[in-house]
């Protein structure tokens, strides 16, 4: 039965599962498990894994983790002979939760603050592709209060509401150049926020197989009012005019889950999770500036991605009470077609890799680790509309450590 | 208890252990086909054949910083990389680095600019300041601003250009010509793209031949190919091998697209309101309103003639009886004209090359599609004067990131050609115009 029902998953006709600037980062247990995890009611992260099956944590709790990811991409010009590397930055995606219910009742409450999409790329200011872009930091910060009921021994349902805090700094170089030759810059910096919600449903059979949907909405985050700045030669001032502000959307994607939990023996369970993500509302990269020139027109920058999916395989093995032991494949399907690779988001297909391991000296206290890696494919390309031709290899490296305490 | 603050110390110490070894090692690696190698190719010593477009002319004049990027230079870097050998120029020495002098922009000001002239000083007859320091020991960037194909074989000629006359000895001076000039060096592989000023001396001069000066004659067709294959045959003496390059449009330069009838039009409006038409005088004589096919040259927005009364009050250029004289139009008769024999000469050179197993660098090509404008490593390249970032100051000669790209265009054609792996040049590292930043 329990073989039936994974040879069923698995041939799902191949969804896409994007990446771009999903971060997959959002507890500490399923980080170990290469994120899978929306099927099982393992801890307080299910706030964002599944709220449905939030009423069937046993315990209220709270919890933090951090997971330091080095972004690792490289680049070659097509026909060049030197490969340029990012600069090493640690972006710091991070997780908190709370989770708490009168015990024995059929209702808990939760929140979750996370970080499920951002992006840390600087590739320096001399690189060969600085005309494109030279760094990026995106990041965005969901809040999501959460209310989960257990409606039977068997379903739960679970639903937030999700504010997001959205950041961005966007940087480039102009080929416009300074009577000494260097370049101008422009950055472009600034704060938003977005609107939306995550819902679940948790099955549990009698079998103690665990089915999980999940859905989570998309957040159009709206920049409004962000800096302009240009660094550019001052007979070019009034062709990009100080103190400039600009409007920009950033929609950030839906996804759907679909979840299995197989216990496999008292101490080991498999996770299985599908996740398709509708990746095609960013089709563009859009600056509204406040004031424009004849040289300063709003942007439009088709970006065209299509919707991705991936497939994520965890196991956790309770080696003994206070020891845990996880390990996951996955494979992501890129969301980003071709013609439409860009140094902000040199996206390709990928592997998942991770291994985590969980200790809990008591029954309070709970502290878990992971390692998380992600083997982004090389790919060639020739961007549409910068002319950057290369081929860009990436691959991402996550250690991550949280605490939990439990009562 | 001991024991779990043991643990989370083991497992912090791991991580950070981990996060700095990752932040060290583990880099991406990029696979490369087939290492770097010249293929059928023999660059140990290169040599550059040409004109002003050879010899790193840039801003109206020879200078030193154009010198260092002159395309066949960064070509030849990039030679080196499988196993060139060292390439030798006639810089200008530091002290001299304003060479013949050029011209710099001074200001933009509503997107007119000011050109201001930067005074040569690589002069060996200071203060008369009319001869060019010499440089007469052997060299590989053999670039002559001026030099033509017909007047290649014309020793005479070696002592009417000053950049020519600078390279040579004084017994040679007037008795050499450039065709004997390039023989005898003993290369192993080499580039000519010559055949430009065989046309554009001719459309400079707004199809006007003097007939005392041959560098504004058009060279006859026949002749061309004739005396091309020449210098070819030569070049091949010895079974090198090489690149050639055929010869751009000259109206897809800014020189032709810059002040076109429309802009003076709309500049006179301003003025005056009723001012209805640019009159031109055609190259056959006749004098009628200028479209948007007839091409002005560049040099006309400083020439100070435009919309001034002559004796009779007629304002030039805006009365048909005062019209902007024919050396200053390329009209559309000529232009046709001017298209056809660059067409022909094109035609011979791929001929001629195909003849010769050489590969063909097609800049007619290439500088078409950057009139309509390219995206270059996320750099927009086009023909528009000074924004477009390929074309220096003088609205013909190419600007340090022109001169990458193009060395591209030549190294694409060698790769192809011999089944080398020359590697491209970053064309980023190359600035486009110098804006002044007050």
């Amino acid at each position: 039965m329990k073989k039936l029902l994974l040879s069923a998953l698995l041939s799902v006709p191949l969804w896409v599962f994007g990446q771009g600037f999903q971060v997959n980062l959002q507890g500490q247990k399923q980080i170990g498990m290469a994120g899978a995890g929306s099927a099982l009611a393992l801890d307080e992260a299910s706030v964002f894994f599944n709220p449905g099956a939030v009423s069937f944590l046993e315990k209220n709790s709270i919890s933090a983790g951090v997971n330091p990811l080095l972004f690792k991409s490289a680049f070659k010009q097509t026909g060049s002979n030197i490969t340029e590397n990012v600069k090493n930055k640690i972006a710091p995606p991070f997780e908190a939760y709370a989770v708490w219910g009168p015990k024995s009742n059929k209702w808990k409450l939760g929140l979750g603050v996370y970080t499920p999409f951002g992006g840390l790329v600087d590739w320096g200011n001399e690189w060969s592709g600085r005309y494109a872009l030279t760094s990026l930091n995106l990041k965005a910060i969901y809040f999501q209060p959460t209310l989960s009921v257990k409606i039977t021994d068997h379903i739960g349902i679970g639903a937030g509401f999700v504010y997001n805090h959205g950041e961005v700094n966007l940087q480039r170089a102009l080929p416009v150049n300074f009577p000494d030759g260097r370049s101008g810059h422009a950055t472009l910096e600034g704060t938003g926020s977005g609107y939306g919600w995550n819902a679940g449903l948790y099955v549990k059979t009698q079998s103690n197989i665990t089915f999980a949907v999940v859905h989570k909405s998309k957040v159009v985050t709206k920049l409004n009012d962000g800096t302009a700045t240009f660094d550019v030669p001052e007979s070019l001032r009034t062709s990009f005019p100080a103190g400039n502000t600009f409007n920009a959307e950033l929609p950030l994607p839906s996804t759907t889950t679909l979840g299995v939990g197989v216990p496999l023996s008292k101490s080991t369970t498999l996770a299985f999770d599908a996740s398709w993500v509708k990746w095609r509302i960013y089709e563009e990269l859009a600056f509204d500036y406040a004031t424009n020139t004849s040289a300063l027109a709003d942007t439009k920058s088709a970006r065209n991605y299509r919707d991705g999916s991936s497939f994520k395989l965890g196991i956790n093995h309770q080696a003994s009470e206070k020891l845990a032991l996880r390990a996951g494949v996955g494979y992501a399907f890129s969301p980003v077609q071709d013609g439409f690779v860009t140094p902000e988001a040199p996206d390709a297909d990928r592997y998942i890799l991770s291994a985590g391991v969980g200790y809990a000296p008591t029954s309070h206290f709970e502290v878990n680790a992971s390692f998380f890696f992600e083997d982004v494919k090389s790919r060639q390309q020739k961007n549409i509309e910068t002319g950057l031709d290369g081929t860009f290899k990436t691959l991402v490296y996550a250690p991550g450590l949280s605490l939990t305490y439990k009562w | 208890m001991v024991g779990d603050i043991n643990m989370k110390k083991i497992i912090l110490n791991s991580l950070v252990a981990a996060t700095i070894l990752f932040a060290a090692s583990c880099k991406p690696e990029i696979e490369t086909p087939a290492a770097t190698t010249a293929g059928t190719a023999n660059f140990g010593k290169y040599i550059a054949v040409g004109n002003s477009l050879t010899s790193g002319f840039a801003d109206g004049g020879l200078y030193l910083e154009g010198q260092k990027v002159a395309y066949p230079n960064l070509i030849a870097a990039q030679m080196a990389i499988v196993g060139g050998g060292a390439f030798t120029s006639p810089f200008f020495t530091d002290a001299q680095a304003n060479g013949s002098g050029y011209v710099s922009l001074t200001a933009l000001v509503n997107g007119t600019p000011t050109l201001t002239p930067v005074a040569g000083n690589g002069w060996r007859d200071t203060p008369t300041n009319t001869r060019l320091a010499k440089y007469i020991t052997e060299i590989q960037n053999l670039g002559v601003p001026g030099m033509r194909v017909d007047l290649s074989f014309a020793p005479t000629f070696s002592a009417a250009n000053p950049y020519f006359e600078r390279l040579l000895g004084d017994a040679q001076v007037g008795t050499t010509s450039y065709f004997q000039y390039v023989q005898g060096r003993n290369h192993t592989f080499f580039s000519l793209w010559l055949g430009n000023n065989d046309v554009l001396g001719y459309a400079l001069n707004g199809a006007v031949t003097i007939p005392t000066d041959p560098t504004t004659a058009l060279t006859d067709k026949v002749t061309f190919s004739s005396l091309y294959s020449n210098f070819v045959n030569a070049l091949t003496a010895g079974g090198q091998k090489g690149v050639v390059a055929t010869i751009p449009d000259v109206t897809a330069v800014p020189y032709f697209n810059t002040v076109t009838p429309a802009v003076l039009l709309t500049a006179a409006k301003a003025i005056n309101p009723a001012a209805a038409a640019i009159y031109i005088q055609t190259g056959a004589g006749s004098v009628r309103a200028a479209t948007a096919e007839d091409l002005i040259r560049l040099p006309f927005q400083n020439a100070n003639l435009f919309a001034r009364p002559n004796a009779l009050g007629f304002f030039y250029g805006l009365d048909p009886r005062n019209p902007i004289t024919s050396n200053w139009v390329l009209d559309k008769d000529e232009v046709i004209k001017v298209k056809d024999y660059v067409n022909s000469y094109n035609s011979s050179i791929k001929t001629i090359a195909t003849s010769k197993g050489l590969a063909i660098a097609d800049t007619y090509v290439y500088f078409n599609t950057v009139k309509a404008g390219i995206a270059v490593q996320g750099i927009n390249i086009n023909a528009a004067f000074i924004s477009g970032g390929a074309f220096s100051l003088d609205g013909i000669h190419l600007t340090p990131r022109g001169n990458a790209a193009i060395a591209n265009v030549f190294i694409d054609a060698i790769n192809a050609k011999y089944g080398a792996t020359v590697p491209t040049i970053d064309v980023s590292k190359y600035r486009g115009v110098k804006f002044p930043d007050k």
